[in-house]
């Protein structure tokens, strides 16, 4: 059974900020997600009525900056325990409002990882937290994302 | 209409919301998402080759129809975060149910937040994401 201090993996990556690219928020891409999902919201969907409301264009929808974490090329932390992987978990924390037309610049680091024993075994939890700030410097958004590895 | 932190109850229900992530929308949401080639999201058979029994919703989308019961009955509020654990694989083309409960209300620095215990499910009740969420709404004059 692996406990925390067994597992065995790059600890020197632990907190280490990655600047992880700039994104662009497009209304092309907010229109498309809303799609895929059924987002009717005219504050999603409808520029003039996000306008109306008194937004300075289209609100795109609060999970919308997840879809950038995918992007993101992370370092390899070097974990060896395992064989199979699942993304256990997403949390996401909404600072500001995120709009059509915003640049984003993204800074990822490990957050923590962790062993867990359970019914079914052992399994390691690795979290991964992704900042977001658009181009006027204000934090938008952060996101935590936890993997799961087990045998 | 707005819904306001006034009228809120503890214990009220949010939902249901019933929607189907069909292989379409999956793909439309795979191509935004910049995953829209063949794989375990968008094909079936690429899917069974991993060992699944078909293509499966990603979790961020299902996270997205979570969010999406949230600024449907939160109108007029924001959604200040959301905290969701995937405990089964979701499958394609299958009805499925959006709910949530209020849990707590609170006023924190200005802000009127309520907490809610957030859920999708297959249409016979097997909660396959679970989640957590807390919103803002505004108050009345």
């Amino acid at each position: 059974m692996a406990t925390e201090q067994q597992l065995d993996f790059d600890r020197s990556q632990l907190g280490v900020e990655y600047p992880a690219g700039a994104f662009q928020v497009r209304k092309e891409d907010i229109l498309r997600y809303c799609k895929a999902i059924a987002e009717r919201a005219p504050v999603h969907t409808d520029e003039e009525a996000a306008r109306a409301a008194g937004h300075p264009s289209l609100l795109a929808p609060p999970t919308f900056c997840a879809m950038f974490v995918r992007a993101m090329g992370r370092p390899d932390i070097r974990l060896t325990f395992g064989r199979t992987s699942f993304h256990a978990g997403e949390a996401l924390e909404a600072h500001a409002p995120i709009y059509a037309g915003d640049t984003l610049s993204a800074a990822t680091r490990l957050k923590e990882v962790y062993a867990k024993t359970g019914r079914s075994g052992t399994m390691a939890f690795i979290v991964w937290e992704t900042s977001f700030t658009n181009q006027h410097g204000e934090l938008v958004a952060s996101v935590q994302e936890s993997f799961v590895r087990r045998d | 209409m707005p819904r306001y932190f006034d009228d809120v109850e503890m214990g009220e229900e949010l939902g249901p919301l019933e929607t189907t992530a069909t292989d379409a929308s999956v793909r439309e949401f795979c191509e935004v998402w910049g995953t829209g080639s063949a794989n375990r999201f968008t094909d079936h058979e690429a899917a069974r080759k991993e060992g699944l029994t078909g293509a499966i919703v990603p979790g961020i989308m299902s996270m997205a129809l979570l969010s999406q019961l949230l600024t449907q009955w939160a109108d007029g509020g924001s959604v200040k975060k959301l905290d969701v654990v995937f405990r089964q694989l979701v499958p394609h083309n299958i009805p499925l149910r959006i709910v949530g409960v209020v849990t707590d209300k609170n006023q924190v620095a200005g802000e009127n937040l309520v907490e809610c215990d957030v859920y999708l499910e297959t249409g016979q009740g097997d909660r396959m994401v679970g989640g957590k969420a807390t919103l803002s709404l505004p108050r009345k004059e």
